[in-house]
């Protein structure tokens, strides 16, 4: 059952998926801009149960790897994917308190993604990437976190929506 | 119950960072599935992004305008009242104009070195996840082009062809900072290795500390061996600031690149290099002095003065 639900959720991250690969990329936004499909699996990650959250980060990451703009090696985006669903979820896992309130939403997802960003340029790094300059990646961190704070109030109420209709209703019936 | 629950969710979270450093393996050692499942991606996605590109690039534009508004203010004060003519008779046809005019510049460019190039329209910029700059063309192997090919845009060079699909390709930024290009200065022919800063300046280090940069030159690409990845004497930007710090082994200089990154919509790859170096001959021509002309009034005074 747990399975179907998750399989059910597919459809709805390949659209976002495509979303951001064929339209977001056509803007050219201050900062770098941001990715709407990393807010949203994040996101979607802080509203699920810790197992659902790394299964969320798997799928989410190993459809951003399959991203043809990323040159980093298969598997990375994966790994920090599945690490920050998993701590994500991990946080406000049983705290109906955290999880009802949405500015603890908004600041989690908001944090979480300039973490995930940075993990990901500390393992490119290590894995023999390029910093480039620094000043313009602190830029780039803090603009997705600021575009977070502004995304992540419109995407919620979708969001915990369409969440709550497959995942939470089916876990009470 | 619940430790058992534990477990299971510990189990499946091992299983998945597993999986995910598998994947990292294979990539590494060069699987080609792995490499196979990014062409697929590619090619699943470029109608998608073909037909974003034809509808959201007008609105792109835009925001990017928007974004700048704040920087650049003073200068738009500036040209407001003689862009005010033009825009009115450019608004319909600005969009096509504007990569009519690049794709007419680009080829002047490249037909100056006799350089065979395939244009290509960018159909989408890099990914705002990752930290490298990139962006999509819709010109790929069937039309000859391939990885490690020069790409240039009117101005100058744009970057490298990084991967390249049948109908699409993945190219590097001269921005992005993992990119290098072996560069040399017009006119007195130093060389020197350039590297990208995630920013529309470059940084040039010279490898002869006998030789100094000024502010002013311009630097080229010095071209790679077979012409791939670089075909020599593309212009690539120009020196803002040198580093003449004591103490230092080599020379190194900012370099503000030509190439209007936030705007490009038309590019060429070079697909086949001239059998013989353009050395300087495509270093831009410094604006000529505008003549300020001369009125000479005779006044002849009349005859019978008037009362």
């Amino acid at each position: 059952m747990f399975a179907r639900r998750f399989l059910i959720s597919f459809p709805i991250f390949a659209t976002m998926f495509v979303v951001q690969e064929s339209i977001i990329t056509q803007f050219k936004i201050f900062g770098g801009g941001f990715s709407l499909f990393l807010v949203f699996a994040l996101l979607w990650a802080a509203l699920s149960s810790p197992e659902l959250g790394a299964l969320t980060g798997f799928g989410a990451g190993l459809m951003m790897d399959l991203s043809p703009t990323i040159s980093s090696p298969m598997g990375l985006w994966t790994l920090i994917m599945i690490l920050a669903g998993f701590s994500i979820s991990y946080l406000g896992y049983g705290d109906d308190n955290f999880r009802g309130n949405p500015i603890s939403l908004v600041i989690i997802v908001a944090l979480a993604v300039p973490i995930t960003r940075l993990v990901y340029l500390i393992i490119s790094l290590m894995l023999g990437g390029e910093l480039g300059s620094a000043l313009q990646v602190l830029i780039s961190l803090l603009s997705s976190a600021l575009w977070t704070v502004a995304i992540v109030p419109l995407l919620m109420p979708i969001v915990t929506r369409v969440h709550g209709v497959l995942f939470e209703e089916a876990s009470r019936g | 119950m619940r430790n058992g629950g534990d477990n299971r969710g510990r189990l499946l979270l091992i299983s998945l960072i597993v999986t995910s450093l598998f994947l990292i393996t294979l990539d590494l050692r060069g699987v080609s599935v792995i490499s196979g499942l990014r062409n697929g991606s590619q090619s699943a996605l470029s109608p998608f992004q073909s037909a974003a590109a034809t509808v959201f690039r007008p609105v792109g534009n835009f925001f990017t305008d928007l974004t700048r508004l704040g920087r650049t203010r003073g200068e738009i004060e500036r040209l407001k009242a003689a862009n005010e003519k033009l825009r009115n008779s450019l608004i319909n046809r600005k969009n096509a104009d504007a990569e009519l005019d690049q794709l007419k510049s680009v080829l002047d460019l490249a037909g100056t070195a006799k350089y065979k190039v395939v244009n290509a329209k960018v159909i989408s910029l890099g990914s705002a996840s990752s930290f490298t700059q990139t962006i999509s063309i819709d010109a790929g192997t069937k039309l000859g082009v391939r990885q490690n090919m020069t790409v240039l845009s009117g101005l100058g060079l744009v970057g490298v062809v990084k991967m390249s699909y049948p109908n699409h390709s993945l190219v590097q930024l001269t921005t992005d900072p993992a990119f290098r290009v072996g560069a040399r200065v017009a006119g007195s022919q130093q060389i020197g290795i350039l590297s990208g800063q995630g920013t529309n300046k470059a940084v040039l280090q010279l490898l002869d500390n006998q030789t100094t940069l000024k502010v002013g030159d311009v630097i080229l690409a010095r071209g790679s061996q077979n012409n791939r990845p670089f075909v020599p004497g593309v212009p690539i930007g120009e020196v803002t600031s040198v580093d003449n710090a004591a103490g230092s082994v080599t020379q190194t200089a900012d370099v503000k690149l030509y190439a209007n990154f936030s705007a490009l919509s038309v590019v060429a790859v070079v697909v086949g290099a001239p059998e013989t170096d353009p050395r300087d001959a495509l270093v831009p021509r410094a604006p000529a002095p505008t003549p300020v002309p001369t009125v000479t009034i005779y006044a002849t005074p009349s005859e019978s003065p008037t009362p």
